[in-house]
């Protein structure tokens, strides 16, 4: 047993076999061919092509981040964009391709230039420059491995279960393309604890030690590695009593389903995007699934998925938390989720178009078919009990109606073709200001609703959740999204219906109390808040809660729900 | 034309209201450019840049001069001072920096 000294950077631990990841030794380049002899307008457009797909990759990047992690990490996405697009940097490579360099050799050199700049400068100035190297050896990828250009990428997405990553240092690119299902720890020579790198990591739960320094460069691919990320430690070769103790679950999870203070119990779950999440999910003690988002099925393809695949992935969801509630929520695309086979008209405002059920109603009734027969198939498994159903951006009881009567048909015709099926719970999304009026009469039709507070606060204050130039009216907190959550809560108290909310609202520990007074039965969030929010659930009094609420709701501009709440202009 | 201002974000003139600043600022035709108000011309560089704009490292609360010249000139400046003098949405929910996080 050998243990080396770095930074904790994810409070975690986890034991596996070391793997060394050096990109850079993919990335040697060719020799400097004489200036004659190259062809710049080839290499012109050699380096036009490779721009366009680092660009498409780091929306795809950004994108994936956003949704896994959040907006704020996913925002160095955006700043490498702006990077490989600096027309600063874009003139001079364009010149000096024009004086005879090869596209690659004209981009290293710029960049390394750039990097130079910011090297060995302190704090944010030293990002830089791991942002300029990253977008460098993007573009050097697509560059002298034509092509195959996002191999690196690939081979991180896929590496074995149980792989301890040991690198130089991890962009975060590099980070986010990690599986957490296989990735059981992270070690890293170089880098601190605020790295963006290192946030991503820690966002997935994915044990990480950082800043070990060159002692790391002694651990061989293939040995036995712990890495505590509590400690600061690696341990190549650990004992059996230091095995012991990794791969459980981090020091804040609660594991146990929580009530608050004088006992009304509310159900704390994640939103899960893809499979990968699972694990992460249900090891920081989320009580199942409340928002199962089957998009990441349907992109980066070039045809739907299959009744099997999903089939597949609904009983994987099931299996993570096999005595919790798993709620699937049937495709939901258009609006900004556009999918390259699907045939969508363009539309002039896309958010108030043809989306969510409407599209699985009419247009696309082939692929919501498919899907419900994929559900109700898994509703009949042995985990299936905790299966729930949702569907998105529902605006008209009729819709409720034609979903349920699709769904009873389906059913009907697997009695026939004595196919094993169980319908599951049906619920909708309440999303438009229609469904929070609505909410009773959908709630007799159904056994939950589940309100998505990003559309819900865009539609109620007519205010694109994506323009920064009306952010501050995308505001939860308004009165008037509150009093629409209040409608909501309060007319579905009458019925046997249960209300849960998988907006990001739900997992800010300061709204809790707000949330449980508005009657809330379940909260459903990005996985990475669910223990703390479960903290707090506990000490929240339901009655107290109920009349800070109503206090809540009755404000009339945000500074007074703020006053309220006791929170600061710029706290949520 | 130009303008001097205040810079709000408390991340300064990095991060998200870099990215931000960068692409206002080619939104525009007008060719903007920004610096320290204490460093007079020479310190003025070009907005569009991500790595001239990162390069100033300005911090919250320093003054700087925005000049913006062609013919949505005066567009340019208020949408970029517009920025510069707004404090950063943190986005809802993404309170997961280093210190909060579990």
């Amino acid at each position: 047993m050998r243990t080396l000294a770095g930074v904790g950077s994810t409070p975690r631990s986890g034991v596996g076999t070391a793997r060394w990841y050096r990109p850079d030794a993919d990335l040697t380049l060719p020799d400097r061919p004489e200036p004659d002899a190259v062809d710049a307008e080839a290499e012109l457009e050699r380096y036009e092509a490779a721009r366009d797909a680092a660009r498409e990759a780091l929306q795809d990047a950004r994108d994936r981040t956003a949704e896994r992690v959040g907006e704020a990490e996913a925002a160095v996405f955006e700043a490498h964009q702006g990077f490989l697009d600096d027309p600063t940097i874009v003139e001079d490579v364009e010149a000096a391709i024009g004086d005879g360099a090869p596209a690659e050799h004209a981009v290293a050199d710029r960049f390394d230039e750039a990097v130079a700049q910011f090297e060995g400068m302190e704090g944010r100035m030293a990002e830089r420059a791991d942002d300029l190297r990253d977008v460098r050896d993007r573009l050097l990828r697509e560059l002298v491995d034509d092509g195959g250009g996002a191999s690196a990428a690939t081979d991180l997405a896929a590496l074995p279960h149980g792989t301890i990553l040991l690198a130089e240092r991890l962009t975060p690119s590099d980070t986010a393309a990690l599986d957490p299902a296989a990735v059981a720890g992270i070690a890293t020579v170089e880098g601190g604890r605020t790295a963006h790198a290192a946030i991503i990591a820690r966002s997935l739960a994915i044990p990480a030690v950082v800043g070990v320094g060159e002692a790391l460069e002694s651990v061989a691919d293939g040995e036995t590695v712990l890495v505590d990320g509590e400690a600061g430690e690696v341990v190549v070769d650990p004992n059996e009593s230091r095995r012991a103790g990794a791969g459980e679950a981090g020091p804040n999870a609660i594991r146990e389903r929580v009530e608050t203070a004088d006992g009304r119990p509310v159900e704390v779950a994640a939103n899960v995007g893809g499979e990968a999440e699972l694990r992460p999910a249900a090891e920081r003690g989320a009580d199942g699934v409340g928002l199962f988002r089957t998009e990441f099925l349907f992109v980066d393809r070039e045809s739907p998925p299959t009744e099997e695949e999903q089939y597949e992935a609904i009983t994987a969801a099931l299996a993570a938390f096999p005595d919790d509630r798993v709620v699937v929520r049937t495709l939901d695309i258009g609006g900004d989720k556009p999918v390259s086979y699907l045939d969508l008209s363009d539309e002039e405002n896309p958010f108030l178009g043809r989306r969510g059920i409407r599209l699985s109603l009419d247009e696309h009734a082939d692929l919501f078919e498919t899907q419900l027969r994929a559900l109700l198939r898994a509703a009949a498994t042995e985990n299936g009990d905790g299966l729930a159903v949702m569907f998105p951006l529902v605006s008209r009881v009729e819709e409720v109606e034609r979903a349920v009567a699709a769904v009873e048909s389906i059913a009907a015709d697997f009695a026939d073709e004595g196919v094993d099926y169980a319908v599951p719970e049906l619920g909708a999304m309440v999303e438009t200001p229609a469904a929070a009026f609505l909410a009773d009469a959908l709630a007799e039709r159904l056994d939950f609703l589940s309100v998505g507070t990003n559309d819900l606060a865009q539609y109620v204050m007519a205010a694109d959740r994506g323009n920064d130039a009306v952010a501050e009216y995308h505001d939860p907190l308004h009165p008037a999204v509150l009093r629409a959550l209040n409608r909501t809560t309060t007319t579905v108290e009458g019925t046997d219906a249960w209300v849960g909310m998988c907006g990001e609202m739900a997992g800010d520990p300061a709204l809790t109390e707000l949330l449980v007074g508005l009657g809330f039965d379940e909260l459903s969030m990005s996985a990475v808040t669910v223990p703390a929010v479960k903290s707090r659930v506990r000490e929240v009094d339901a009655e107290d809660a109920r009349s800070l609420a109503s206090d809540a709701v009755a404000c009339e501009t945000r500074s007074e729900v703020l006053d309220v709440l006791g929170l600061d202009e710029n706290e949520p | 034309m130009e303008r001097t201002v205040t810079v709000e974000p408390e991340a300064g003139l990095h991060a998200r209201p870099a990215s931000k600043l960068v692409q206002t600022a080619n939104r525009f035709d007008a060719d903007v450019s920004i610096g320290r108000a204490a460093d007079g011309d020479d310190g003025l560089v070009r907005a569009d840049s991500m790595l001239s704009v990162s390069g100033l490292n300005v911090g919250h609360g320093e003054s700087v001069r925005v000049v913006a010249e062609g013919p949505d000139a005066e567009a340019a400046l208020d949408a970029v001072c517009e920025l510069l003098t707004s404090p950063v949405e943190e986005e809802e929910g993404s309170g997961s920096g280093p210190e909060d996080a579990p």
